[in-house]
């Protein structure tokens, strides 16, 4: 671990100039939960760690009705998870959150910290000098890459660590980001980047920039939502693959959705078909089976995740069936 | 008072026969019986270092803290395979806090493993040690290590057993990766006449992984100079082990070496044996003159302290129609890293059924990578993997029930040296085990449940040696005040030895259990005993202080007979007391015989006896797996294993149930999670910590059920115990497989069985 200096703004825009204009110069630190560990291996060595926790009005969540909700970037995640308007309203979300990590780190992980976390890959957390941290190979595309990406890779082929997120992105949120002079809002979509765009960072943070709410937006009445996280151990553990599904739900039919997927892609993953295919989408066995074949047609597996594409497919009319029972 | 001679002790500890010397007594105590009702031993009495462990002031070696101690960490090679060109140290020696720094340039050549040094220049695989940092604090330490410039030439690695045997693959000793340079082979009778006489013929092929040892303490050691005398705080099974390594290596008396171990956060057969870190600590202890810690972090755990090799068994067995098994053949080859160890597993296939004509072939192969160690049950697990796999799938091809099928081909007798055992009582475990699952319920149409959850049961044996031997000695002093201290050179690593010690120490005697003291784990006061591994501790010392606490009672009826002035001959001893069979004014207590001795203390020596000549000694036992089986996720969930054990007596039920218990889980786990992955192009590991190195949680864990089916065999010892922690872990994977078979219908014939290997199968 390399030797930094730490510092406790008071507000956004002094840890804003705190962070500066280069790469690696400083970091922020939320709940700490990801970035110690990082800082610890070697992978992230800031000269400066900025504290977040002395920042006013990032750990409050507010809601109103019509507006929906918005969540400082620095509420933990169990606090989050615990409230009622989360667990009664938006359901996928509470789900995500009660699957992420164990209690104790979701005792000290924030909201904001979770959707900036760096990804799992063995490779990049271990000593490999791999293209997403300045080198010259991705050491899974040819090596072992059964829990890597089957969608959205290349040339890195992590997958995007987050649960939370994928609900987030099922329910269509957006972040609010505050830099050294501006503060802008962009919905979720467009926050995360894929390798192709940016090799070496998972969003369009800038390095000066914070993220310091997330808004969601309010649901009709007949939403039903749900989150199914498959993973080989029945917690502490990354999804192998999982499937946020924000649905209206019709007499007969699904009037309309949104499905997102996580463990699939470098990032929180959509698929357009799978949204059109919902719409008047009556919840039959047929329907399911049809719905399943046309997702991740456009998959490109990798030599040993190709068990990803059965698997997503059958999570997707598991998690219809659910809602809809 | 019985006499002594010395013979020539062979028995089996771990997977190899272990020869020694040993003084045993010529008489013993009769044995207890095996249905004897005894007053302490067996009951559940909680561990009596538990509360020293719970409540935290248990001191393991990693706390002990020595004024004026100082911190060393390990450099270890990034790669997977390379040589030494050159090492500048200075930038490390120059850091502040820096105390010495030790290479191959400033250490004497100290031979290790047989093929290399302490610090060899030949680097055999990615954690392979290159030097080693002392400084005032670990973090210091830690700094140094990366201002240390090393010169590597790397060279081509393999990391495949399979690869490396080509003649083609880069070579880690001249000699070759094949170790020996040719397979071990087993044979009896005439196998290929035994295929012929067969109805049904099957070949298949299995694989098991490399699995870490992974206990929750960390390799460590605390070293300490007086004068030219070292004692060592380790972490380790053995502790005269790590006594004679060390001194070896120093080159110096074994008297000037004390090692001690008192608590112990796991093993699992990788401390078996004294560390190149203690030895490194050591010769820097030395050279600063302080005290030196050094421990490993989980990294360094999981690259160089031992895993279980992996293995591809390609088996055959011949059949007849009634079920008469009339052929085995064992092929196969493991990787045991970069030294020399062994990747054997072909002992179930040899042992546990009745069966004519066997024939075995395996190799142990070289690959750059961690040196393997002995792992619980080492090539057991992975041998009945196959081997159970097989016997389900030859069941089914002639129509007969699993069960039945193993009953048929029952071994009344030890298969490989053709004598007969000391006891078995497996079928009594087969029958209750079957009841206890349901057997009866069990679908007999693999496959056949409905919906995408699917219910199998499946069950697998499990033969095991477990009876350890002599030499094994204890002391037992008697204090003035009644007290009784039982001393021994064993060590307890976590499985209950100070506790049953204790009871056996107080059956004997007839003390209550608050009156024993017990003292392990150090070589400066206590009398030898082995190792603890191969599950002998046990079944070696506990007959060494029931035989010292019989010699106790003699003294002491000796000494009542003096001071009371009536023969020997007419004093009985009875819960701490002697007393005269027919005057009732004659009989002491023995804390008052012991005042009127005039000695601080009574001393007695116990020593495990001989084992029964003509006999093999083998544990048995049977576990029943009910699993379920997600079609669509590929998951596995055990809902239930029931473990029927034959382990001779029981010592201490709840000791016995938390092995059980550890033994199912961490077969549990080898079956569905933990794997070693390394890279194959860099040779490198990537499952390097607790979260990519899986093993599971309290969340993924089934029901229990324990059944012991044995009392006791009197014809082993004065206690009639077997030991039980590899027994534990043997059938658990095959059990849990051969469900998975019964709720799929589609046989996974890889281990660890993950969901992407299941998806893999029902997906084709
Ligand atoms: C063992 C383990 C298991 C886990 N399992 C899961 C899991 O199953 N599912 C899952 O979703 N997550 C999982 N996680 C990740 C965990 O949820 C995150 O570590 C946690 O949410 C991060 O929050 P934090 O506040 O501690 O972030 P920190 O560790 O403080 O920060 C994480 C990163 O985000 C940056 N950052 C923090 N806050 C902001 C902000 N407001 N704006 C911009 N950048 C910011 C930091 O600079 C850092 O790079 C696991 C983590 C561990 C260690
Ligand atoms: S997938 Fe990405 S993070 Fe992993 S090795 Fe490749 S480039 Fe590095």
């Amino acid at each position: 671990m390399k030797s930094f200096s730490y510092h406790q703004p008071k507000d956004i825009r002094e840890a804003s100039n705190l962070l500066g204009d280069n790469w690696q110069d400083a970091l922020l630190n939320a709940g700490g939960t990801d970035l110690l560990g990082l800082i610890k291996h070697d992978i992230e060595k800031p000269d400066h760690l900025v504290n977040l926790k002395a920042v006013k009005d990032l750990d409050k969540v507010r809601y109103q009705e019509g507006k929906g909700l918005s969540i400082g970037a620095l509420v933990k995640l169990n606090d989050l998870a615990a409230m009622d308007i989360v667990q009664n309203k938006y359901t996928v979300l509470a789900e995500a959150l009660q699957e992420t990590a164990s209690p104790q780190l979701r005792n000290m992980g924030t909201i904001g910290g979770n959707l900036c976390q760096r990804p799992r890959c063995w490779y990049f957390r271990g000593d490999f000098d791999c293209l997403r941290k300045g080198g010259e190979l991705c050491f899974a595309a040819d090596g072992e890459n059964k829990y890597h990406c089957i969608s959205g890779g290349g040339p890195c082929f992590i997958v995007h660590p987050s649960d939370p997120a994928v609900a987030l992105l099922a329910l269509d949120a957006s972040v609010t980001i505050a830099g050294k002079d501006r503060e802008y809002t962009v919905p979720l979509h467009d926050f995360f980047v894929l390798p192709e765009d940016d090799v070496m960072r998972e969003n369009i943070l800038q390095p000066h920039e914070i993220v310091t709410r997330i808004h969601v937006p309010d649901l009709p009445s007949n939403t039903r939502s749900g989150y199914i996280k498959f993973k080989e151990r029945d917690v502490w553990d990354f999804a192998v693959v999982s499937v946020a599904a924000v649905l209206r739900m019709g007499s007969e039919r699904i009037e309309g959705g949104t499905m997102a997927f996580g463990g699939v892609a470098p990032k929180p993953w959509m698929e357009k078909t799978i949204n059109d295919a919902l719409n008047r989408m009556e919840v039959t066995d047929t329907n399911l089976d049809s719905l399943a074949q046309i997702a991740f047609t456009d998959a490109l597996p990798l030599a040993q995740n190709g068990y990803k594409i059965p698997l997503v497919r059958n999570l997707i009319k598991r998690v219809i069936r659910t809602l809809n029972a | 008072m019985a006499s002594d001679k010395i013979i020539k002790s062979r028995f089996f500890f771990e997977d190899e026969v272990e020869e020694k010397l040993a003084e045993v007594p010529t008489e013993e105590p009769d044995s207890w019986q095996a249905d004897e009702k005894l007053a302490k031993v067996g009951k559940p009495y909680s561990r009596i270092d538990g509360y020293d462990k719970v409540s935290g002031t248990a001191r393991y070696a990693f706390d002990m803290h020595l004024p004026n101690m100082a911190q060393a960490k390990t450099l270890r090679c990034p790669l997977a395979h390379a040589r030494i060109k050159g090492i500048d140290t200075r930038k490390a020696e120059k850091l502040s806090g820096v105390l010495a720094v030790l290479t191959h340039r400033n250490t004497p050549e100290i031979k290790w493993y047989g093929t290399s040094f302490l610090f060899d220049t030949h680097l055999r695989y990615e954690g392979d040690e290159v030097a080693c940092v002392i400084a005032e604090t670990e973090s210091i330490a830690e700094q140094a290590i990366k201002l240390i410039n090393v010169d590597y030439e790397e060279l081509d690695h393999v990391v495949d057993a399979k690869e490396a045997m080509q003649d083609s693959a880069p070579k880690l000793y001249d000699s070759g990766n094949i170790r020996n340079g040719e397979p071990g082979t087993y044979s009896r009778g005439e196998v290929e006449k035994g295929f012929a006489q067969a109805d049904t013929v099957i070949e298949d092929t299995y694989r098991t992984q490399i699995a870490i040892h992974n206990p929750t303490e960390v390799h460590c050691s605390v070293v300490n100079w007086d004068g030219d005398r070292l004692t060592v705080w380790d972490s380790t099974q053995g502790i005269f082990r790590v006594r004679d390594g060390v001194a070896n290596s120093l080159n110096i008396p074994l008297n000037s070496v004390r090692v001690i171990k008192k608590y112990m956060g796991g093993g699992f057969g990788s401390k078996l044996e004294a560390g190149k870190y203690t030895v490194m600590a050591a010769l820097a202890a030395k050279q600063i003159g302080r005290p030196v810690r050094i421990t490993l972090d989980r990294k360094e755990m999981n690259l160089a302290v031992g895993n279980r090799p992996d293995s591809v068994q390609t088996l055959k067995g011949g059949v007849k129609k009634d079920g008469t098994l009339t052929a085995l053949f064992h092929h196969s080859y493991g990787a045991i890293g970069a030294h020399p160890s062994n990747a054997q597993c072909s002992w179930p296939l040899k042992s546990m059924y009745k069966c004519d004509n066997v024939k075995v072939e395996e190799y142990s192969v070289y690959i750059n990578a961690g040196r393997a160690r002995p792992f619980r049950a080492p090539g057991h697990v992975q041998g009945f993997f196959a081997l159970e796999s097989l016997l389900d799938d030859l069941a089914e091809k002639i129509n007969m029930d699993p069960l039945e099928f193993r009953l048929k081909n029952y071994a009344d007798k030890d298969q490989v040296y053709n004598i007969p055992y000391t006891s078995k009582v497996l079928r009594e475990a087969y029958q209750k085990g079957a009841d206890a699952i349901g057997w009866q319920n069990r679908s007999e149409k693999p496959g056949s449940g409905r919906g995408p959850v699917k219910r199998g049961i499946g069950m697998s044996s499990q033969i095991w040696w477990g009876g350890g031997g002599p030499p094994a000695y204890a002391t037992l002093k008697l204090n003035r005040d009644g007290t009784l201290r039982v001393i021994a050179g064993t060590q307890d690593i976590g499985t209950g030895t100070y506790t049953f010690m204790a009871q056996v120490a107080a059956e004997a005697l007839e003390l209550p259990m608050e009156k024993v003291e017990v003292i392990l784990g150090d070589t400066a006061v206590a009398p030898y005993c082995g190792a603890s591994g191969g599950s002998t501790t046990a079944p070696s010392v506990s007959p060494a202080v029931r035989n010292a606490a019989e010699n106790m009672k003699a003294k002491l009826i000796s000494g009542a007979a003096a001071h009371l002035e009536v023969p020997e001959s007419q004093l009985t001893y009875q819960k701490g007391m002697v007393n005269h069979k027919t005057n009732t004014d004659k009989s002491i207590a023995i804390d008052q015989l012991v005042r009127e001795m005039g000695e601080q203390v009574m001393v007695s020596i116990g020593k495990r006896g001989a084992n029964p000549e003509g006999y093999m000694i083998n544990t048995f036992g049977a576990q029943f797996a009910d699993v379920q089986v997600d079609t669509e996720t590929g998951k596995i969930r055990v809902n239930k294993i029931v473990a029927a054990h034959d382990i001779g007596r029981v010592l201490n039920v709840k000791t016995l149930e938390n092995q059980m218990h550890g033994g199912v889980i961490q077969g549990l786990s080898f079956a569905l999670m933990e794997e070693r992955v390394i890279d194959r192009y860099t040779g490198k590991v990537v499952t390097f910590n607790m979260h990519d190195y899986k093993m599971p949680t309290i969340m993924d864990m089934p029901d229990i059920e324990m059944f012991i089916v044995s009392g006791g065999d009197p014809k082993i010892s004065s206690t009639g115990v077997k030991g039980v922690g590899e027994p534990a872990m043997i059938p658990t994977p095959a059990a849990i497989a051969n469900a998975v078979y019964n709720a799929i219908g589609v046989r996974i014939k890889q281990l660890p069985m993950t969901p992407d290997k299941v998806l893999n199968a029902l997906y084709r």
